[in-house]
């Protein structure tokens, strides 16, 4: 088990050039080095958090699979960007906040309650518009868009909301087609079949839900469709709200199985603002850790896990 | 928490104009009295300015793609089918009462006959539009209301809004389309039942032949002129404040519904207000809209 252990900045990270060959000899001894270097720093940490870290990581695909499936020059450009951000309405709610998500990546925004991770997604679907910094969506500045052009710049984006906010008044079929029939030129057949394929991605039987309404739903269930109308116009962002709050623990693993899978075989950008962090140790290529408006913490799990930052031990031993 | 007082809401729709998602530097508490009433003033203005840019937005998206026709449909559906019977029985109702409480002092002077003249005008310019605006504020607006409260508090419209649907086009401009299309037309058939229940208690214990009712009815309708040579100067007044009370009902229960705060208690709060401030600004409205309509037409 002790060698599912990884390079902190291995998985978010893969290889410079994906033409080295994970076969190669070098890389084996490259590999070797850092399985050694991630061994002694999760040594360091209690012996729980390690356990947590390295039960989560065991069994997910490995470095060479990122590499050979998603090459390493998308990575190096970020698809979003915050730039020292600056919110506050009645109250600061965001100082000097500063991260960025590089084609591919997971990144997972944790923290206690109300220090402003929703709001870091907000600014990003620009529903907001930060009073200082800049908000770059593939290098554009989206702070300056009118409200119209907002609207478009959304439509590259998915979004999942914490109560999956399916329209309750719409069969789940019309759910998922209703970024298709709003935004795409699509046929009725064209877009039945894009539901039936979204459904199927998601785990679930196109001709048992799309007839049923949500609130014949099961939460899980509900989360599901949700994710699968995020991704019908086939966004190359998803953006998820606390997407396990209130899911048993199966449910809760077949989430993160989900947002994972999306990242994968879709080499979707998402951002994930979470509580959980047994599910952000699985999914999560870089963590930001916000904490009193700011982030005070911006790298992989593994990173936060052999960190000995006061505030991020407690952090993860209260969780 | 009071209307004037309403805080900033969680996703803050574009109805004032300027960019909604911008947001306003950090104050600090002003302390002084006048200072907090300066704000409050200012805090009233604004949601007066929100109102008011809701209601044009709701319009102009009217006239802009993508139409929502078939939300168009289900909304006349809503507010004007549904809200039939209800209409009926109070207009039928009212018609009757006041036939009956009019025969009782027209009878001191002798002028029972003109019962017929009386109910019409009372209905087709007064209690039509403004029974119908009541019913309809009761039962459409708290509905509004409370569907709109509804979608906020589950995150709905902000679904809407991050898939990429202007929340106002989608949600807001249909209710109001089909509120200022149905309500003229529910009014003409509140007129109708009111004078028909008229016409019953006229025959039954006023002893006025069925006939010679018809007669006044038409008298009075034709009396006072036409516009545009065929349209009776009376239907004028009874259609043009049905449309505006359409608008009205229409488009406080939506600034209520999509500005609701505070989960299943703000949408409790949203529809009451909704019935409120609708019933007032109908009465208030219809005041002023009378004094207008007889400056202009004259009688």
């Amino acid at each position: 088990m002790t060698d599912d252990v990884r390079d902190p900045g291995e998985r978010g990270n893969p290889p410079a050039t994906s033409s080295e060959g994970s076969a190669s000899a070098p890389a084996e001894d490259r590999s070797a080095e850092r399985r050694q270097e991630g061994r002694r720093a999760s040594e360091r940490r209690p012996t729980t958090i390690r356990r947590a870290i390295r039960d989560e990581l065991a069994g997910e695909p490995t470095d060479e699979y990122y590499s050979e499936t998603h090459p390493q020059e998308h990575r190096a450009v970020p698809v979003i960007e915050l730039d020292h951000v600056y919110l506050a309405f009645d109250r600061p709610i965001l100082e000097d906040v500063s991260l960025e998500a590089r084609k591919g990546e997971t990144i997972c925004l944790v923290g206690e309650s109300g220090t402003g991770k929703s709001t870091t997604l907000k600014l990003i679907l620009r529903l907001l518009v930060p009073d200082r910094g800049k908000v770059y969506i593939h290098g554009e500045d989206i702070t300056g868009l009118t409200f119209e052009e907002a609207l478009h710049e959304r439509q590259k984006m998915g979004m999942v909301f914490q109560s999956a906010a399916l329209f309750d008044s719409m069969t789940v079929f019309e759910n998922v087609a209703y970024p298709l029939r709003e935004h795409t030129e699509l046929d009725d057949d064209e877009i039945e079949h894009r539901v039936r394929e979204k459904l199927a991605f998601v785990d679930l039987d196109p001709d048992q839900v799309m007839g049923q309404l949500p609130s014949q739903l099961s939460g899980g269930m509900r989360k599901r469709v949700g994710i699968a109308r995020g991704m019908a116009d086939n966004p190359e962002i998803m953006l998820y709200d606390e997407p396990t709050s209130g899911l048993d623990p199966l449910s809760t693993g077949t989430i993160t199985r989900l947002i994972m899978k999306l990242q994968r075989e879709l080499d979707v950008t998402s951002v994930v603002v979470s509580h959980d962090i047994r599910s952000v140790f699985r999914m999560a290529t870089r963590v930001a850790v916000l904490n009193e408006r700011r982030i005070v913490f911006f790298g992989t799990p593994e990173e936060m896990a052999s960190s000995d930052d006061r505030y991020l031990r407690d952090f993860l031993g209260g969780s | 928490m009071g209307l004037l007082t309403r805080q900033r809401p969680a996703y803050p729709l574009p109805l004032s104009g300027a960019d909604p998602a911008r947001s306003t530097p950090h104050t600090s508490r002003l302390p002084a009295l006048t200072e907090r009433l300066a704000d409050a003033s200012k805090q009233k203005l604004r949601t007066v300015q929100e109102y008011f840019s809701l209601a044009g937005k709701s319009l102009r998206f009217a006239f802009v793609r993508p139409f929502y026709a078939q939300d168009l449909v289900q909304q006349m559906d809503e507010i004007g089918v549904k809200s039939l019977g209800i209409v009926l029985l109070t207009g039928f109702f009212t018609g009757m009462v006041l036939a009956l409480q009019s025969s009782v002092q027209m009878r001191a002077f002798g002028a029972t006959m003109y019962i017929g003249r009386l109910v019409a005008a009372s209905m087709i310019r007064e209690l039509g539009p403004v029974l119908a605006g009541l019913m309809v504020a009761g039962r459409v607006g708290s509905g509004i209301a409370a569907q709109l409260g509804s979608m906020r508090v589950t995150e709905q419209i902000d679904a809407l809004n991050t898939l990429g649907t202007d929340p106002i086009k989608k949600l807001v401009t249909p209710r109001v389309l089909a509120a200022l299309i149905m309500l003229p037309i529910l009014t003409v058939i509140n007129d109708f039942v009111g004078i028909l229940g008229g016409s019953l208690i006229s025959k039954a214990f006023v002893d006025v032949p069925t006939s010679y009712y018809w007669r006044t009815v038409w008298e009075q309708i034709a009396g006072d002129g036409f516009v545009l040579r065929f349209v009776p100067t009376d239907f004028v007044q009874g259609l043009v404040k049905p449309f505006v009370f359409g608008g009205i009902i229409s488009i406080t229960a939506c600034y209520f519904g999509i500005n609701t705060t505070g989960g299943t208690e703000g949408v409790g709060q949203s529809t009451t207000r909704t019935v409120v401030l609708s019933s007032i600004l109908i009465l208030v409205v219809d005041y002023f809209l009378t004094q207008i309509l007889l400056s202009v037409l004259g009688s």
